[in-house]
């Protein structure tokens, strides 16, 4: 019974390999607002999973060696995979995932269960947000592939502003939450550890990097599309803003 | 004053936020909210120096509850007024400069956006506040880079600065991050307090917290500072607008130096990191500085001008004169500031005078100048050359601090001034000039003029930014076997004097000409070619890329994008 609990929480909440699956769940879930509805509430039930099944309670006090390096392999394997990924929605994946196995980094430390649920969210929220956008470039475009067409900025400035701000919110750019989760994660390795948690960082800033090149820089030669509503930039904007605001709140608190 | 400083740094945030949100379709509005927002920035800074002036105490201000700390000491206060006064004239140039660029207005939100991040930046009483600070400075200038969304090359090179601005945070992380374990806490002033009281708490290899810490800082600021082997972006920096190439290469690329001084108490224990600074930065400063000599894009050049003076700079860190590397930093902001920002008038002349140079008859007959010029008495130039610059260098430090001339950081200095004083006045004597005794009483007075002006400011203006005597534990910091460092000091000025002698003598005889036969053009020629190719060190960086980069599609294509 808790191999089982174990396989799915792992799963849901992805560590290499069992992240192959999260991954593979996501893509299939029908249209692009099924996909961010899973990659938010997968995590959860994962976590909640763990903490009313007592499994995550019973971790021995202080970190688990063996979970240390299988939450931090996974991380470094999505972030180096997300580097060379153009399609956005396989980016959003993939780089979520490395975000969400850091959420295991944080056993042994007797956290607040809301405080877990909370950090997870912080990963997926961005994910979420991202496969949004990509589904509505998928609309405009007929994929959300961006090796094809560059400089979107000129010729959907608003969508690709949103596009930018939640890459660097996925990312962990401050003053985004994500920013202090990393904060708090690497503090927690011991000090030897330290490098293979900053890696994550680097490989971040190398995918982010590659991904913004691909969207934002060249000259368009395709068909003129249709750019996001001001109404609906508004409404996404102020999702990354209160999301920012939660960066700022969850800083100030520590 | 508490509410005063954080207005500081908060006026260019409101500024960007209402440029944002309010005014993206008002060109000229905004320009003007954001030129006026810097003024009065500019202008409170500068209150907040006097006062501390005349107050003369540090103080740190609370913004947040956990982070988001101030610190008015004078590091801070000179840096609050040096940026916001450099940013107050890339403002004022980019108004009309930028007038017919796409984006004007998200421009000007962005300029006001990295003023206040900088300010924030090296005002940090806490490393938090520190970090995110250094991580939003390569944020977004990576989109002032990247402002031209046209140009593919703007993105490319925006992109190689965001990646090796974001390899230099990961030690400057660890730094951080070994200190709040070790010290359990986040500001800066009790860390620095315990560092004073412990300075020999054990990490790990060998090495005491300070000196790996010093090690993880100097690595941090190289990166930022453009330092060989991560120099790769400044040159290309060019790509973006002039503008923020100026404010790149006068003020944000000065972090490093920076980024010492605000550590100074921890390398004060940390001799090993300032010898591997000194040696770093030497080979940056020579390296950059022959790039620059073959460069025929004045932009260019003058990008690589920086990696030669960002060496200089680290190298003054490396022996210990942290105060003189603000000092030149800020020098060096100025001048090269206004270079870029008349790079376009140069240009401009450039093209209206062709630069041919002058033809000896053409210049005797048409401009009625003599033909045959005359030099100095050779052993008259070599007294000059040799003893001029040592007996200026060593009695401006010995009238102002005699102490000062025991000191080994100090006497590389003066040695180093030596050098490049001798070298310039060697050039000048291989000058043609009708009154070579004018013309070297011109260069000597200029010499003289520069070397007290360098002398009385580095030893007030280190008073100022270290009252409490720590010049000195750096300097000592900085400090190698005195047998050793004596020895090499009369090693080197051996070979430079015999340098300069076989140079004169194989001119001035021909003999060189008479033994190459050609043979040297070969290697000389060699030397371009690898100095063109800027050592082949970004080719080996876009090869490694590449190479990562397939075999993570491998990866993917393996996993089925899963």
């Amino acid at each position: 019974m808790n191999t089982l609990i174990w396989i799915m929480a792992g799963t849901l909440l992805p560590w290499f390999p069992l992240s192959w699956i999260f991954n593979k769940l996501i893509a299939s879930a029908p249209g692009f607002w099924a996909q961010a509805l899973a990659i938010l509430v997968f995590p959860q039930l994962g976590l909640l999973l763990l903490i009313h099944s007592g499994a995550w309670q019973a971790l021995p006090v202080g970190p688990d060696p063996d979970l240390r390096v299988v939450a931090l392999f996974t991380a470094v394997f999505y972030a180096f995979r997300a580097a060379s990924t153009r399609e956005v929605q396989v980016w959003a994946r993939l780089m979520t995932t490395s975000g969400l196995a850091l959420t295991w980094l944080l056993h042994g430390q007797n956290l607040d269960p809301l405080i877990l649920q909370s950090v997870a969210l912080s990963w997926s929220i961005p994910g979420a947000l991202m496969l949004v956008w990509a589904g509505l470039l998928k609309q405009r475009m007929g994929g959300a592939y961006l090796g094809l067409t560059g400089g979107l900025a000129t010729v959907l400035p608003r969508l690709s502003a949103l596009v930018t701000l939640t890459a660097l919110a996925a990312s962990a750019t401050p003053i985004f939450p994500n920013f202090f989760i990393l904060l708090h994660v690497v503090k927690a390795l011991p000090l030897l550890w330290i490098p293979g948690g900053l890696l994550v960082l680097l490989l971040w800033g190398w995918a982010v990097g590659r991904f913004l090149q691909d969207l934002l820089f060249g000259i368009y030669r395709g068909e003129l599309l249709e750019d996001l509503t001001v109404g609906g930039t508004w409404l996404g904007g102020l999702v990354l803003g209160l999301f920012a605001v939660g960066g700022i709140f969850w800083g100030a608190h520590g | 004053m508490e509410i005063l400083t954080i207005i500081t740094p908060f006026l260019l945030v409101l500024s960007a936020i209402i440029i944002f949100l309010f005014l993206r379709s008002k060109r000229r509005i905004s320009a003007r909210v954001s030129v006026i927002a810097t003024l009065v920035t500019f202008f409170l800074s500068l209150v907040m120096l006097g006062y501390y002036v005349v107050a003369g105490h540090s103080q740190v201000v609370h913004i947040g509850i956990h982070w988001g700390s101030i610190w008015l000491d004078p590091l801070s206060l000179i840096m609050w007024v040096f940026v916001s006064g450099i940013s107050l004239l890339v403002h004022m140039y980019s108004v009309r400069y930028m007038v017919e660029e796409p984006n004007y207005t998200r421009f000007f939100a962005l300029l006001d956006l990295m003023t206040a991040i900088i300010l924030f930046m090296v005002s940090a009483a806490d490393l938090v506040t520190l970090l995110v600070a250094w991580f939003l400075v390569g944020v977004v200038l990576y989109f002032l880079l990247g402002h031209d969304t046209n140009r593919p090359a703007a993105g490319r090179y925006a992109f190689w600065t965001q990646i090796t601005y974001r390899a230099g945070d990961l030690p400057l992380w660890f730094a951080a991050f070994v200190l709040i374990k070790t010290y359990h806490s986040i500001s800066l002033p009790v860390i620095f307090a315990q560092i004073q009281i412990n300075p020999d708490l054990h990490a790990f290899w060998g090495l005491s917290i300070p000196e790996l810490v010093g090690f993880l800082l100097a690595f941090a600021a190289f990166a930022r500072s453009a330092q060989f082997l991560l120099h790769g972006w400044l040159p290309y920096t060019m790509d973006g607008p002039t503008p923020v190439s100026a404010l790149m290469h006068a003020g944000i690329v000065n972090a490093g130096g920076f980024l010492f001084n605000r550590f100074a108490p921890v390398f004060e224990y940390a001799g090993g990191a300032l010898h591997m600074a000194f040696i770093v930065g030497l080979v940056t400063a020579i390296i950059g500085s022959a790039m620059m000599l073959i460069q025929n894009d004045v932009k260019r050049s003058l990008g690589y001008s920086t990696m030669g003076q960002m060496g200089f700079m680290v190298m003054e860190c490396g022996v210990g004169a942290f105060p003189l590397a603000i000092f030149h930093l800020i020098a060096h902001g100025f001048f090269k500031g206004s270079m870029f920002l008349s790079a376009g008038n140069v240009i401009g002349e450039a093209r209206a005078h062709d630069g041919v140079p002058p033809d000896s008859i053409y210049t005797a007959i048409v401009e009625r100048r003599p033909a045959k010029p005359s030099r100095l008495p050779w052993l008259a130039a070599a007294a000059l050359t040799i003893l001029v610059p040592v007996a200026v260098l060593s009695l401006s430090h010995f009238f102002v601090s005699s102490e000062l001339l025991y000191e080994q950081g100090v006497i590389i200095l003066l040695f180093f001034g030596w050098v490049t004083g001798a070298q310039a006045l060697f050039a000048t004597h291989k000058m043609t000039h009708t009154n070579p005794w004018r013309l070297m009483g011109g260069i000597l007075e200029s010499f003289v003029l520069v070397v007290i002006g360098y002398t009385l400011i580095s030893h007030y203006f280190g008073s100022f930014l270290y009252p409490h005597g720590i010049s000195q534990k750096l300097y000592a910091a900085a400090s190698i076997n005195a047998f050793v460092f004596d020895a090499l000091v009369i090693f080197l000025a051996f070979l430079f004097v015999g340098g300069w002698a076989l140079t004169f003598f194989a001119d001035s005889s021909g003999w060189w000409d008479r033994v190459d036969k050609g043979r040297w053009r070969g290697a000389y020629l060699s030397m371009y070619a690898l100095l063109s190719r800027e050592l082949y060190v970004n080719d080996l960086y876009a090869r490694l890329t590449r190479l990562l980069l397939v075999f993570s599609h491998r990866l993917n294509i393996l996993l089925r994008w899963c």
